[in-house]
């Protein structure tokens, strides 16, 4: 088995309407024992911006703590808001500077642009950045997530359609995966304000 | 603390992902673009063309990436292999030109550049998984040079290379002639690119052209879309309710005219 | 992907030649689509190379695995299928051709068909049936099944439209009254086969769609499917 699939996980990310959701599941495992339920492997980094981080847990903490340190710096030293393609070159370059010794992690980003428009960008693990018009999946349940989102996205989703459809793609797909589930929570972002579900899903 | 500042590739996570390894098998899948590249020289200049798909196994990745890199206004890349390595290996050669173009003041030959790029590949052994065919034109005139993950170059008037080299090498092989005009090795760079796309499965999606005359570039993106999805039939939306919701938090953005409370928790058992 | 080669000392008999499958059980319905596409490694060995066959009046079966294995077992099944018809009389009923397979199957345990197969048809009741099974015969009947290469992306999907997993506006003693009828399934399986192979690049090039019902017997539409 790949190391990246050690702990489990599923993350998906998806563009609406001047809208976007990013989404995970919460489980965290050592391959089939469930350690912990309430994992989530989504962080906001700013209002109308966030990060999810699939992969090996250790690598998705230090990552978070990374990618916060530089963020943070990113503040200091340009005293304006890092932009959703700024941070997706960031983590890019932090990844591939470990180009032979990687952190098993492939970052997913969601977010909204200065203008308010809907951003996502997904990497593998060092770093290769890959941009989409509809959806960015991620984890161990990534075939699942791309056949449920591949079916489910339409253009123009208003957030509670997109909230929906982002939903049910991660729970149908966690429940054929044996490594991701015991619920999940979507972060909504709209220009005005950022809902966060707390989302109800098989307990096994 | 590592210094965030430190230049150069970081190896200190290979002791740990060594160890990793010992204990079970770590089969790291990085995002290759098994990808259809190809290069002729015509006429007037040289042509550089390329598929779309970025593969991650057996899945698709990205269905519409880019595969031709520019490096300077007269010269542009084509890369197959490992994604992250031809898209940074590209990158940082075409920093070094444009620096190499202001302290010399002269346009940047594709000779530099082949260098540049198999030395650097070269030093790293093969390790940096780029597999690259470099196109340009410069004082003197249209050249093409492939370069290998070892450091090793080529000079071809025409060539292809990635996991759809073999079909696309076919339509060369069978079409291609000296000093053809540019509507026409356009269309067969097309063709070529085309017959990687529709017969190796590590190809897909569209075709990326770019032309390089003595004066000027013409970057074609999305030159032919051979590959739309067909509508669908039925709309899959959802009716309100049909998630159930634990808890629901809401966070009102500070440049927005709302109240600045950061968190409003809400409880409510299913979505409204 | 497994070569039929010498590979070092070890001699890999099978090789996984993708492609998927898809069947879908209604009241007195049963929907069977699969792709048309055969390939090895990333070569196609052929565009269409069809994984569904009509096996009697009333039953289709759908293989997927290595094609070799896939075609050798079929004509084993014709084969027992057209002695039983001669022998008795009368034709074989998806109950008895299911439980024939997975005997069948099951008797090659120690050296078995690299196959994953779906048997779909009408049984005796007029209702839909679509029974799965693993290499070795493990049957199950069930109301719907992908299976093949992108079984991942497929199965998910149609967990939600047909066993409406986590729906929390449609209670389970309600679920019936949900249940697409023959053209929203031909539509389900339309859509899916179509994301199906814009991501999985072993789908594609193909969908036959085979219907099963009562009175009309087997039809087989066909529609193209992405040939990248």
């Amino acid at each position: 088995m790949s190391i990246t699939q050690y702990n489990g996980s599923a993350i998906v990310a998806m563009t609406g309407k001047n809208c976007v959701v990013i989404g995970c599941d919460k489980r965290l495992g050592q391959q089939a024992l469930t350690v912990d339920m309430n994992f989530e492997k989504v962080f906001r980094v700013k209002d109308k911006l966030y990060v999810g981080l699939p992969g090996l847990a250790t690598d998705v903490q230090t990552l978070h703590d990374r990618i916060r340190y530089r963020v943070n710096m990113y503040d200091l030293e340009e005293e304006r808001a890092i932009q959703p393609d700024n941070l997706a070159h960031m983590i890019s370059n932090m990844l591939y500077q470990k180009r032979f010794g990687p952190y098993f992690c492939e970052p997913i980003i969601a977010g909204l642009t200065e203008k308010d428009e809907p951003y996502i960008m997904g990497m593998d693990l060092i770093g290769c950045l890959s941009s989409a018009p509809d959806f960015i999946v991620g984890g161990t349940a990534s075939d699942n997530l791309y056949g449920m989102c591949e079916a489910l996205w339409e253009p123009d989703l208003g957030p509670d359609d997109l909230f929906r459809s982002a939903s049910q793609a991660l729970l149908n797909a966690v429940d054929r995966d044996a490594m991701s589930g015991w619920g999940a929570v979507v972060h909504v972002i709209t220009p005005e304000k950022t809902e966060t579900y707390h989302l109800q899903g098989r307990q096994d | 603390m590592v210094p965030a500042n430190r230049r150069g590739f970081h190896f200190d996570n290979c002791k740990r992902n060594e160890l990793l390894e010992s204990k079970g098998s770590i089969t790291a899948k990085f995002t290759k673009t098994g990808t259809t590249i190809v290069g002729l020289i015509y006429k007037d200049g040289v042509i550089l063309g390329a598929d779309t798909r970025a593969t991650e196994g057996p899945i698709v990745a990205d269905k519409n990436c880019e595969k031709l890199h520019r490096l300077t206004e007269n010269m542009y890349c084509a890369g197959a292999g490992t994604a992250a390595d031809t898209e940074y290996t590209t990158n940082m050669i075409a920093s070094k030109l444009e620096l190499h173009r202001l302290n010399t003041n002269r346009q940047p030959r594709v000779v530099t550049a082949a260098s540049m790029l198999s030395q650097h590949l070269f030093q790293y052994q093969g390790h940096i998984g780029a597999n690259l065919i470099l196109g340009g034109y410069d004082i003197n005139g249209p050249q093409l040079i492939s370069v290998m993950p070892h450091g090793s170059t080529d000079k071809l008037p025409y060539m292809t290379l990635g996991s759809g080299m073999l079909a696309a090498m076919a339509v060369f092989e069978t079409k291609w002639k000296p000093n053809m005009e540019r509507d026409d090795a356009i269309a067969l760079v097309t063709e070529a690119v085309s017959a990687g796309i529709f017969n190796d499965l590590g190809s897909g999606s569209n075709v990326d052209v770019v032309v390089i005359t003595k004066d000027r570039t013409d970057y074609l993106r999305n030159h032919s879309k051979p590959n739309q999805r067909v509508p669908k039939q039925t709309s899959y939306k959802y009716p309100p309710g049909s998630v159930s919701v634990i808890r629901k938090e809401v966070r009102y953005h500070s440049n927005a005219n709302q109240s600045p409370a950061a968190v409003v928790p809400e409880v409510v058992m299913s979505e409204s | 992907m497994v070569p039929t080669e010498h590979h070092g000392d070890q001699w890999e008999p099978y090789v996984d030649n993708g492609g998927s499958t898809l069947a879908i059980a209604g009241e007195d319905f049963v929907v069977i689509g699969s792709d048309t596409r055969s390939s090895d490694g990333y070569n196609i060995n052929t565009r269409y190379d069809p994984k569904a066959f009509k096996f009697t009046n009333n039953t289709v079966l759908a293989t997927t695995g290595y094609r070799a294995d896939c075609k050798s077992m079929a004509k084993s099944v014709q084969a027992q299928i057209t002695k039983y018809a001669h022998d008795h009389g009368k034709e074989m009923s998806v109950e008895a051709m299911a439980q024939m397979l997975s005997i069948m199957m099951y008797q090659k345990r120690f050296f078995s068909y690299y196959v994953f197969p779906i048997v779909a048809g009408i049984d005796k009741e007029g209702k839909g049936a679509v029974y799965s099974y693993d290499p070795v015969g493990n049957m199950e009947r069930v109301g719907f099944r992908a299976f093949g290469s992108s079984s991942a992306l497929l199965q998910p999907f149609i967990d939600d439209q047909l066993g409406f997993k986590n729906r929390a506006d449609i209670k389970p003693e309600e679920r019936e009254l949900h249940l697409p009828d023959l053209q929203q399934a031909k539509n389900i399986i339309t859509d899916v086969f179509n994301g199906a192979a814009e991501r999985d690049i072993y789908t594609g090039d193909g969908l036959q769609l085979f219907t099963i019902t009562k009175e009309g017997g087997i039809e087989l539409e066909e529609l193209p499917l992405k040939r990248d």
